[in-house]
């Protein structure tokens, strides 16, 4: 069955957010930590499985000054980081 | 001063109660030694608080963490609520089920577990006659089932001569990565039995020596963040600094010897949060009824002990006229509370003025390289 489009956060990763809004992503079953500046906090609250890259870009634009053009290689660059690592998945389309 | 939102991990102890009564134990005789342990539902209700606290880790600890029954429940907790744990045990009771299930949970770090000697007569001389085959097994146990394990072994009177034999037991015939040292602390029941337990001035000397050698030996197979070693290797490095007329070392001078109080928290078995185990007479609150985040946050006790970073060594008269003032930190607020009644204190164990004033030798330098 195909995937959908819309990056999902693993619901067992867990998000600490430590001093001025940077964060620390832990998973418990590895108990590896994945550190994450404040836009990267900012994508992790999005990625709730509604939304695609794109959406969330646009979500992003929305709410931040002077987002870079190359933002929507860096946020494609993100999530499969994120998803080559666990931490990030889709969820199975039921066609 | 800037702190976290939450504590990265917490310890926990579960049970006020053990199967053994070491001579020097840190739990007995101390205000952590409470007379009834928290029900299965209150942790297990606390460690939802803490999923949402988004702390990482958790240490199960006592008393001995392995006498309580429902120890898989509350493992079971610690799992479904996103957290790993690590457990500190004298090793006797954990059994190839206990084993085998510990394994399982993949949330392991490691099981703690204590050896002080390397056979019976040493061990057992402060633990309780049979209590070192007891301990072997368990190792035994935990190893064959591929559970990180990790020694710490406790100096004191009776295996201060045995410290050669307990490296060759542990890194060779065991085959342990690494183990780490203390020293039996001037807490809990020590305290009634320091005369039998404590190193003397001249053991001191005696086992920061051949621990500083094992270490070279073993290439750096031999750690500690107090006790002999540890004393050892940052004594040293103090009189380096002197003797080259550095004018500091970063980060000394200051109360700056413990950093716990700025990643962690502990409770007591009765559910009374205190800022550690070993500071279990501060009182800041209780679970299930005080918020932890608030406690963590603004408890005023809590932040009295971290802000004892910003105190000078030079306002005390204890230190007046030390030459080892701008690299020392004034060590563990514990040890400063049990001998002096004041936790912003330097601790006069680890004074190393004193100890060269009473005799105590640094070892020769080339020990240090490892």
């Amino acid at each position: 069955m195909p995937e959908n489009d819309m990056p999902i956060a693993n619901p067992l990763v867990v998000l600490r957010e430590e001093f001025d809004d940077w964060a620390v992503l832990f998973d418990p079953d590895t108990g590896n930590a994945f550190g994450l500046n404040p836009t990267g906090v900012f994508v992790w609250k999005c990625l709730d499985g509604n939304r695609t890259v794109e959406d969330i870009l646009n979500t992003l634009q929305a709410n931040c000054e002077d987002v870079p053009k190359e933002a929507e290689q860096h946020l494609n660059d993100f999530i499969l980081n994120l998803s080559e690592q666990g931490l990030v998945g889709y969820e199975i389309r039921k066609d | 001063m800037k702190v976290i939102r939450t504590p990265r991990s917490v310890d926990l102890a579960i049970t006020s109660r053990c199967n053994l009564r070491c001579a020097y134990c840190s739990h007995f005789g101390s205000a952590g030694d409470v007379d009834q342990d928290l029900a299965t539902e209150e942790w297990l209700r606390f460690f939802e608080e803490l999923s949402d606290c988004a702390v990482m880790q958790v240490i199960l600890e006592g008393g001995e963490p392995i006498c309580r029954q429902d120890l898989r429940q509350l493992i079971h907790g610690i799992v479904r609520n996103r957290m790993r744990f690590t457990i500190l045990s004298n090793g006797t009771l954990i059994t190839d089920e206990m084993a085998a299930f510990v394994a399982e949970t993949g949330r392991c770090d490691g099981v703690q577990v204590s050896i002080d000697g390397s056979m019976p007569a040493t061990h057992d001389a402060c633990r309780g006659n049979g209590n070192f085959e007891r301990t072997m097994d368990g190792i035994m146990s935990l190893s064959k089932h591929g559970v990180s394990v990790s020694v710490r072994v406790t100096i004191h009177r009776r295996n201060v001569k045995d410290l050669e034999g307990v490296a060759r037991l542990l890194l060779e015939e065991v085959g342990l990565h690494s183990f780490s040292t203390n020293a039996a602390s001037f807490m809990g029941l020590c305290r009634q039995h320091s005369e039998q337990v404590q190193l003397t001035m001249e053991e001191r000397a005696l086992a920061m020596k051949t621990l500083l050698r094992l270490r070279k030996k073993y290439n750096g197979r031999i750690s500690a963040t107090a006790g002999p070693l540890a004393e050892g290797k940052i004594w040293m490095e103090m009189e380096e600094a002197r003797r080259e007329g550095r004018p500091n070392i970063p980060g000394r001078g200051y109360l700056t010897g413990c950093g716990g109080p700025l990643n962690t928290l502990a409770v007591r078995a009765d559910g009374v949060m205190v800022p550690c185990q070993q500071m279990s007479h501060i009182e800041l609150g209780r679970i299930n009824r005080d918020d932890l985040r608030e406690v963590w946050q603004n408890h005023a006790e809590l932040r009295r002990i971290r802000e004892r970073r910003d105190i000078a060594l030079s306002d005390f008269e204890f230190c007046q006229g030390c030459d080892y003032i701008p690299y020392c930190t004034g060590n563990c607020p514990a040890l400063a509370y049990t001998l002096l009644g004041e936790e912003n204190h330097p601790s006069p164990d680890a004074c190393l003025r004193r100890f060269l004033e009473e005799g105590g030798r640094l070892p020769e330098e080339e020990l240090l390289a490892c």
